[in-house]
């Protein structure tokens, strides 16, 4: 196993393979859009996203940014997901929508389920591998490190991993992609990623 | 009407939940679906929740949504002549 890019979004910056970025920030509050913009994307469903679709797409189109996945078979890369808040923020707003507003948005009830930004990924890389998102306290390498070898195990070649969560103004966003290989990486290794 | 088009692009950043959109950012004949904003079915049943709360015009025959729905040009043409 072997990790080919990782890419952190938190209060501290983005960060990608470990490096701080300078000119892809979270300085603004339309950090999301002025990322999108700077990166040149044309990809107009982005502003149809919730929070944590639009983190987990900058996420991942920056990892793509420094590095090729285009080797990998549609079907040979898994994705798995979790995080603390499920879909919390669009929860409230959905609810908002119907208590405030007058009517239940149907464009905010899509997104309420936090996996529907495994489905946003897939749809825009056209990866038809296993996917799944799971609800936790907290991010958990030995955890990850299980599910990417039991994928792996079932025949993936690849795992797009993240712990994507928005809740209360925090944002964090931790995406890396492992491709399978004969070695091995440990919790503590992983950890260190996810520290970054 | 170019005021009827401006407040309509805020209604629909706000009702489609577009909130990195600014209205500068909508073309008055910029396809609303497909290429263009990117919107789809759902989105559909957001613009006939906003035609009927904020205009109080029901779209009766939901077959006409596609031409009705194709821009904000052809939305305020019908709000317009429906009002």
């Amino acid at each position: 196993m072997k990790i080919l890019a990782s890419c952190k979004i938190s209060d501290q910056g983005i960060y990608l393979n470990g490096e701080v970025q300078q000119k892809y920030t979270k300085e603004t509050d339309n950090w999301k859009k002025d990322v999108y913009s700077k990166m040149k994307l044309d990809y107009p469903k982005f502003y149809k996203m919730d929070a944590l679709a639009k983190m987990a797409f900058l996420g991942f189109e920056l990892m793509e940014s420094v590095s090729s996945f285009e080797h990998f078979e549609d079907n040979d890369v898994a994705l798995l997901f979790a995080n603390r808040n499920s879909s919390y923020d669009t929860d409230l707003r959905f609810i908002e929508s119907y208590t405030e507003k007058g009517s239940p948005g149907p464009s905010l009830f899509v997104y309420t389920l936090p996996n529907i930004l495994t489905g946003e990924l897939a749809i825009r890389k056209k990866w038809f591998g296993e996917n799944i998102f799971f609800i936790q306290e907290n991010f958990d390498p030995e955890f990850f490190i299980d599910q990417i070898n039991f994928y792996f195990r079932k025949g993936s070649k690849a795992c797009l991993c993240g712990w994507v969560d928005s809740a209360n103004d925090k944002e964090e966003c931790f995406l890396f992609v492992v491709e399978k290989t004969d070695g091995e990486i440990t919790a503590e290794e992983l950890k260190k990623y996810y520290k970054q | 009407m170019s005021e009827l088009k401006e407040t309509l692009k805020a209604q629909i950043i706000e009702q489609l939940n577009l909130e990195d959109l600014t209205v500068a950012d909508i073309a008055d004949d910029a396809p609303l679906f497909g290429e263009g904003l990117g919107l789809d079915s759902i989105d559909a049943l957001e613009f006939i929740v906003l035609l009927e709360q904020n205009y109080g015009i029901k779209i009766a025959d939901p077959s006409e949504g596609k031409e009705i729905f194709q821009s904000v040009d052809s939305l305020a043409a019908y709000i317009e002549k429906n009002q």
